[in-house]
């Protein structure tokens, strides 16, 4: 049986909207993922998060504003922890110029308003499976 | 003429004739047509009569238990209060704005200047702009007001005595509020002559994914903010109850007034322990809900709560001051609601809410701007979102008639729904032990998340329809024009900060600091009984005094309360 794909969830706890983010995390687990879902005030405590549980994905979401400061500090943490397997995907609110930065960053994807947690699991399915055949 | 025809058979006659239109239809039928609900998923019928209302309309407006109205007038001598949520950038950013949408028509009651400002984000998780976890945060959503001195530079030159000032925090309001009466106090203006507002939302953390104080300590913490301005501030308005967070986290109408409700008779309930007065509390709550999607339902859940509300402090606290039996309303238009795609369409949501809220008899209104799902507003959509509440208040007449929908069959058979349905969580909670066992155990959590789970399936299958989101969806949109925080609004954020610490006088911040870890420390420790000598506000006056900021006030209060990740802290 194959292994189980782990994500890890996180937001920023200065952001108050979770409902999305949860909503998510439970539909990754109907999908047969299994999730972390954890709040963060730095970076460093979700590269953290991410090592101890070996996950597969890291999923951020942000509907507050602040997020390219959180992203550009992420895909630094996890550069310096020699981190490069880890899929990483963002959510919220989140404009159209911005996630062009986030892409360039190396975020894989981007999840806005609307978009639905079908997608989302189609596209971390397909990701994960596409990285572990490398 | 024909025969005098009863009530129920004008029922049954309209049901015949209702199902041979349904005949035609069979399979193909509308869920709405056979299966109706309200967005709460109360059940509701395709029409109604006067057997629906069995009690008859209720009492007139002003009369208890207040579903009219909390007055005998709604509108006609005064209109609502334009409302809208300020703060952006530097408190100098933010005077813009206010000064703008004052110059625009935006008033308070009696014509009066009134300012609803929001703090940052830095300042909600009671941080300073200099630490490390503040970057891209500064001035986002919100104000960087840190300090009283950041006061002076937002409020430079208006009469403190003369306007009224909503203060949006969130956990931090002990700081804020501090912070706000050592300047007023440096402006020769004493506590007893502010007029305004806190928030005192510690309930939210039960539904709002910040990290929070624990449930009790924030209990607590309402509870001495509440006694301090009971005794020295009479025109301020301690508590707000924040039924938006409900809706915005994905909560039903049921919900929303039903958690209200329920944090009600537990706040009241602990300011008695401490040794207040019901009588002398309520008066002095407010509430802010939203206006959603389902017309009629968000109508009727304001009349339900003003009912429920008032038949619960009355039977449960022997209140007898009809103030504190008031539900004094700020409708916050629902922002969830909104969509991204295609956002001028969420003008005319927006305008629905608010003429909801018009017809439900609110006391003032924001609403919300078009551009909401995508950015903070630009001040275009911001007088965009000033002008619904004036085309309604000016040009509709809606205003020349209190809660003009009384009477309805449908109407009055829903808020009686509403008001069974929110009566019956409210007894569900109180059986579990009251809000904050309710709110330690995850169970209020839980409720709210299956509503939001409930409400994206719907979306999702295209049960609940969304304009441009799962219907006429638009193609390749053009990128809107967002408004963007300058990025020099955190080195200057940053700069002054560190400037104040340096500036200040050493000796009397340690003082107040050391001072304020003390009251912070038995603060902890002491029981709701224990409360009322308000040692923990006055210590933190003093050491807003000081030109202590909010990061270092706050810290000791975390330090000493506990702080952590929501429901489970």
């Amino acid at each position: 049986m194959a292994k189980k794909i782990r994500v890890l969830l996180t937001k920023p706890t200065q952001d108050c909207h979770d409902r999305g983010v949860r909503y998510l995390a439970r539909k990754f687990r109907d999908a047969g993922f299994e999730v972390v879902f954890t709040n963060f005030l730095l970076a460093d405590e979700v590269v953290t998060t991410a090592v101890q549980e070996d996950v597969d994905v890291i999923g951020v979401s942000s509907s507050s504003g602040g997020h390219l400061p959180v992203f550009e500090d992420l895909m630094a943490a996890l550069r310096a922890a020699d981190i490069d397997d880890v899929l990483v995907i963002g959510g919220g609110v989140i404009p159209p110029a911005d996630v062009r930065v986030l892409t360039e960053l190396g975020v894989a994807a981007v999840f806005g308003p609307g978009a639905s947690a079908e997608s989302a699991v189609a596209f971390v399915t397909e990701h994960v499976r596409e990285r572990s055949a490398l | 003429m024909p025969d005098q025809e009863t009530p129920e058979q004008a029922e049954a006659q309209w049901q015949a004739g209702y199902d041979r239109i349904g005949k035609r239809f069979g399979d193909q039928a509308p869920a709405q047509a056979t299966r109706p609900q309200s967005h709460s998923g109360l059940p509701i019928k395709n029409a109604y009569f006067p057997q629906d209302v069995p009690a008859g309309p209720p009492e007139a407006p002003g009369a208890f238990p207040y579903t009219r109205g909390n007055l005998a007038a709604q509108y006609q001598f005064m209109n609502w209060a334009n409302q809208p949520v300020i703060g952006y950038g530097l408190p100098e950013h933010t005077r813009s704005r206010m000064d703008l949408l004052a110059e625009q028509g935006m008033v308070g009651y009696f014509g009066s200047r009134f300012y609803n400002l929001v703090y940052d984000l830095v300042s909600h998780e009671g941080l300073d702009p200099d630490h490390p976890a503040a970057r891209g945060r500064i001035g986002q959503c919100g104000m960087a007001v840190y300090s009283a001195q950041d006061m002076a530079t937002l409020f430079d030159g208006l009469d403190l005595r003369k306007m009224n000032v909503v203060h949006i925090t969130y956990y931090q309001v002990v700081a804020a509020f501090a912070q706000y009466i050592a300047y007023a106090e440096r402006q020769g203006v004493p506590p007893a002559e502010l007029s305004g507002n806190t928030m005192n939302w510690y309930h939210q953390s039960a539904y709002v994914g910040m990290s929070a104080f624990p449930p009790e300590q924030g209990l607590k913490l309402a509870v001495e903010l509440i006694s301090y301005c009971t005794k020295h501030m009479p025109r301020w308005n301690t508590t707000n109850f924040f039924g938006y967070g409900v809706e915005e986290a994905g909560g039903t109408a049921v919900q929303e007034i039903g958690l209200m409700l329920a944090f009600g008779i537990e706040l009241v309930r602990a300011c008695e322990a401490a040794g207040l007065a019901a009588d002398d509390v309520l008066p002095r709550f407010g509430f802010q809900f939203a206006q959603a999607n389902d017309f009629f339902e968000e109508v009727c859940k304001i009349r339900a709560m003003r009912r429920i509300w008032a038949t619960t402090m009355a039977e449960r606290f022997g209140v007898t001051n009809p103030r504190s039996m008031h539900v004094r309303i700020h409708t916050h238009t629902s922002g969830a609601v909104l969509t991204a795609q295609q956002p001028m369409v969420n003008l005319i949501r927006t305008t629905l809410h608010a003429f909801g809220a018009a017809l439900a008899g609110t006391q003032a209104m924001e609403v919300s701007a078009y551009d909401e799902a995508l950015a903070i507003p630009t001040e275009e959509a911001a007088t965009l979102a000033l002008r619904v509440q004036q085309v309604i208040q000016e040009e509709t007449n809606v205003t020349a008639v209190t809660d003009p929908l009384a009477g309805s069959y449908y109407v009055e058979a829903l808020t009686d729904q509403l008001a069974t349905a929110a009566l019956a969580l409210v007894a569900d909670i109180e059986a579990q032990g009251g809000y904050v066992q309710a709110q330690r155990s995850g169970w209020i959590r839980s409720v709210v998340e299956d509503s939001a789970e409930r409400w994206r399936e719907q979306v999702d299958s295209g049960e609940r329809k969304i304009v441009g989101l799962n219907c006429y969806v638009a193609g390749e949109e053009a990128e809107p024009q967002l408004f963007t925080v300058d990025p020099e609004v955190e080195r200057i954020a940053v700069e002054r900060i560190k400037q104040l610490r340096v500036s200040r006088d050493a000796a009397a911040f340690d003082r107040a600091m050391a001072a304020l870890e003390l009251a912070a420390k038995e603060f902890a420790d002491a029981a709701i009984g224990q409360l009322g000598q308000d040692a923990l506000i006055l210590a933190a006056i003093d050491a807003a005094r000081a030109d202590a900021t909010t990061g270092e006030i706050m810290g000791v209060l975390k330090h000493h309360l506990g702080w952590g990740a929501p429901h489970e802290s």
